[in-house]
This record gives C-alpha cells, structure tokens and sequence, in this order.
C-alpha cells in the first residue's frame, strides 16, 4: 500500500498490536509484504498482501506471438525458472502437434533438474539465514553459482535461459560440457556432509524448525498443498513419477517423504531431492553422450507462426510444487488467453496465513521460506 | 474419442444432467456442462465418491464475441491419476456465479483472482477483497475489452527526460560529470 493511503485509526485499548512485515524483508523470496496481528510476539492472525512484483505477464503474453512469449516466460519465477519454459512450451506443443525430438527431451530434463538444484540450494541458503545462520546463506547461493556457470555454458545466460523453446531446445551442448557438468555435481555432492554439519544436524536449525509451521496430510491436501511440502507430509506424490513428461519414466529415482510436516521435515525433503536430482542428472548425462539427432522439430516462420484453435492444461513438477500453464489459442499468431498457476499461489497465501496462526513473529519469515514461498510466481 | 473410464467417474457423470466428457489428452479428460448450475454438484460428486481433493486451479476465459466467461476447473485425484477440466459458460453480464470455495478451500485463491482480473461475481466466496492490483481504480484488466495501450495514453502523460548533466556529457562527447 502507497504511504498516502495509510490512516491513522484510533482503536479501542487492546494488548494486540498490528505489524507491518515487508514488503522488504531478507526472510523473503522477492517482494511481499505480511500484515500481522500480534499479542506480545505471537501471532494473532496473519494477511498476505501481494502485487509487489505484478508484471502483468499473463495480458502481456496475449499480445506477444507464440514464440515472443518464451522471453516471458522464465521471469514469472526468479530462483526456478525452466520449468515455466517447459511448461509453456509443452502446452503449445501439444495445442500444435509437434513432436520433440528424443536428444531435445534429455537435454530439456537435464536443464529442468539443474534448475531444481539450484532452486534448492538457494532454499537452503535462505531457510538458513532466516534462523540466523549466515554462513550458510552464502554457502547456498555460492554453490549455486557454480551452477549457474554450467547454465551460462550451455545456454548463454545465468538466470532468464530461454533455452527450451516449443519443439526442442535453442542450442545443443558445447563441447566439453558435460565433463565440467560432472564436475560440479560431484562438488554439489562432496558439499552435503559440510551442509549437514553445519546445517541440516545444526542444533540452532533442529530446535527452530522441528514442530514450527506443522501441518497434517489432510491440511495440506485441503488447502492445495503440493511438492516438497506436501511431501513433508508423508504422501508420495510427485508428477514426475505419477504424470512423467519428456524422459521421467526412463530414469530411476526415489520419490522422498517424510512425515511431520513441520520446517525441518520440508528441508529434509529437500535434502534428499538434491541427492536425487544428481542421480536423475548423472542418467541423463550418461544418455546424453549417446542419443544422437536434431535437438528441435522443424519449426515454420516463427513471425507467421500459427497454432490451431483449442486449449490444453500442462503440468510440471517444479522445485516447489505444481506448476500448471492453461493456454487456449483461438488459431491466430498469439495465444488468446495464458494463466498461470504457480505451486506458491497456494503457499504463500491461504497456507502461510493459516500456518502463522499462533506462531510466534522471529519464525514467521522462517516458515514463508520453509514452504518455498516465490512472490513473483503468485503476482505473475 | 475413448469408451473407457475409471469406474468411480462413469457413475459420477451419469448422475449430472447435461455432463459431455471426452478424452483430451493421455490420463486427461475434458468434462463439458450445458448447465452451469450442475458444477457444484459435479464436484460434489467428484470429491466424495472418486477421490478428487485437490483443485489444481480454476481458470477464467474471456469470450467477448459470445458475450461469455468461460471458466474451468482442473481437479486431480492422488488415487485415480487422471486430471479432469471441467468446462463452463457464464452470461458476461451480470458475471455472476458460486463459490466452491466451501468444497475447495484452494477455490479461494483462484476466485479472489479471477473477480479482481475479470471482473466475475462469486457468491459465497471467502473473500474477494483485492489483493494483487490493491490501488487499482480502473476497469478489470484481464478482460479483452481492456486495451492497455489505450490506458497509458489516456491517463499518462509523456514526460521528457532532460537532466543539465545529461546534456552537458553530450555536449563534451561523453566522460563523468563532476
């Protein structure tokens, strides 16, 4: 809310007190601001208030021809950009009937997993710094530079990719490519036990996080909880696994739960995610080397590029859960109509204000962050 | 079209009127109903005897030709595996339906959304308060009738930027201004 807007009220006496949380705040992926009610430092109730990071991204995508929108697509979710662009260029993909070539789709699962790891990496730097442990914020983000290097390789860009494009991919792998890949999951991986030292077996984490922000299977299930979260809750659903896209059914990995649904249980899924996306990302690797063939279906010219008039609902498993894209084409060069239905439109919002209920104000950000909360995917 | 259907869904959709199904995609099917009012009990239905509790998302179409929303709820079911869109048309005027927000509580995320970008009415709703375009005066601006070129030109005014140091770094062909 702009400044001007705000009005003084006078109140009745009351041992509550309003808190202003945001919209800047380092607990917090992006802008987003919370309005608490306070008794002492524990939670009354919470409201989320978003718009912070509105782009308006959905009405820009109908004015902008279908393959424009694949320089959109990616900045509706900063930390875990490629599953937006696979998402959407599986929609029109299947609006449009193409086929994507075998060597596209094991390139596309190898950006997708890259991308999970460096979101959960950022998640561990972030989680950790909102219980005070710095050190590890840094350890976070820096290991997910190295990552970041390898995206930089293959597709000339560190964040925004715009690597998958509908019918394959923009470029193949440089040579070489998939040695330093190697390399750095093996660091990634040497990492975990200094991360579980000081991080995931850290006393300060384990006490602030075991029973902070708890929820049950069927809370999660009834307020649309999905991914890691819902996960932490002991219900192996993972769309990977149980609606696979491009190359998942091929490749061998463990859908990892757990079952308290508190913070810690959601970082430990994470844990165990990244050990899994580097056993996904070493099969692919290994594909790699041999699956020969075109890495994108012949395309017609992209400025007079129709798509057949209908609709189709796309589903990807994101680091944070479902991602979904609806896109309907009205058979002209633009999509008619694209929403957007990102997995922290259900975290960040009805879950968050009913999991701070009664927690107390130093765990708030802490718990945002623990469901992997990303303002800009709810504000689009 | 495909003849076969999970067997909790088949007696689902034989007890409400006006329900046409086929199949869109692999483990997708595409539910259509000629009676906007039957949704509710559609849901119902899905939720209490096949398993549907998770509403993945509800999204809003603007057909301005037909005069019509379309709105279209995706369900999922964790037992059954086969993702269902269930599609709807409302009369744009008034914009008016139900909340199914007392079925699924995700339902109040989505319809918040689509009141504030469309402009539809949901009675019963958990709230509908604005929350992404809180100062926003103006017509909802997702729907087709919404030109946002035209807005800009109707309520903003071009401003040119001229700063002095702008200028004189021209004048010296560049450099840093003191």
């Amino acid at each position: 809310m702009h400044p001007d807007h705000y009005r003084h009220t006078e109140l009745p006496p009351s041992t509550e007190y309003e808190l202003y949380f945001g919209p800047n705040h380092p607990g917090i992926e992006g802008n987003y601001a919370l309005k608490a009610r306070l008794a002492g430092d524990t939670v009354v109730a919470l409201e989320a208030d978003g718009g912070y990071l509105h782009r308006g991204f959905e009405k820009l995508m109908e004015q902008r021809l279908w393959i424009q929108n694949i320089a959109l697509v990616p900045r509706i979710c900063v930390p875990d950009p490629v599953p937006m662009e696979e998402t959407y260029a599986r929609a029109v993909e299947t609006l449009g009937g193409l086929e994507v070539p075998e060597r596209a789709q094991w390139l596309r699962m190898l950006v997708l997993e890259m991308s999970r790891l460096t979101a959960h990496l950022f998640y561990f730097g972030g989680h950790a710094a909102t219980v005070g442990l710095y050190t590890n914020m840094f350890w976070g983000v820096s290991d997910r530079d190295r990552l970041l290097d390898c995206f930089e390789q293959l597709t000339g860009a560190r964040v925004y990719h715009m690597y998958i494009t509908p019918g394959g991919v923009r470029r193949d792998t440089p040579p070489g490519f998939l040695d330093s890949l190697s390399e750095v999951l093996d660091y990634v991986e040497g990492r975990l036990p200094k991360f579980d030292d000081l991080f995931f077996d850290n006393a300060v984490l384990v006490r602030r996080a075991t029973g902070t922000g708890t929820m049950d299977q069927a809370f999660a299930i009834d307020y649309g909880v999905t991914g890691p979260n819902l996960r932490a809750t002991g219900l192996a659903h993972d769309l990977r696994r149980d609606y696979p896209y491009l190359k998942y059914a091929e490749v061998e990995f463990d859908v990892i739960t757990e079952t308290a649904g508190d913070a810690y249980a959601r970082t430990l899924v994470r844990r165990g995610e990244v050990i899994e996306s580097l056993r996904i990302l070493r099969q692919v690797i290994d594909k790699l080397r041999s699956v020969p063939g075109p890495i994108r279906c012949p395309l017609p010219n992209p400025l007079a590029w129709r798509i057949p008039a209908g609709d189709a609902y796309t589903r990807t498993e994101s680091s944070k859960g479902e991602l979904a894209y609806y896109i309907v084409s009205d058979g002209s060069a633009k999509p008619w109509r694209v929403h957007v239905r990102g997995p922290s439109q259900m975290h960040a919002v009805q879950t968050l204000e009913a999991l701070c209920v009664g927690a107390r104000i130093e765990d708030v950000a802490q718990i945002m962050f623990s469901l992997d909360a990303c303002p800009p995917e709810v504000d689009r | 079209m495909s003849k076969s259907l999970p067997t909790p869904l088949e007696g689902v959709f034989r007890r409400v009127p006006g329900v046409r199904w086929r199949q869109q995609a692999e483990r997708h099917l595409r539910v259509e109903l000629s009676e906007a009012e039957n949704l509710p009990a559609l849901l119902a239905l899905l939720k209490g005897e096949a398993g549907y509790r998770h509403l993945s998302a509800i999204s809003c179409v603007d057909w301005p030709d037909a005069d019509e929303f379309e709105l279209v709820y995706h369900l999922d079911s964790y037992t059954t595996q086969v993702l269902i869109s269930a599609h709807i048309r409302l009369p744009a005027a008034p914009g008016r339906y139900v909340s199914v927000s007392g079925l699924y509580r995700p339902a109040g995320f989505f319809e918040r959304d689509i009141h504030e970008m469309f402009g539809v009415q949901f009675e019963g709703a958990l709230d509908l308060r604005p929350f992404i375009l809180t100062e926003w005066g103006g017509p909802p601006p997702m729907r087709k009738s919404f030109d946002t070129e035209g807005y800009v030109r109707d309520h903003y005014q071009w401003v040119d930027y001229g700063p002095e140091w702008l200028a004189e770094l021209e004048k010296r062909g560049g450099g840093i201004v003191e």
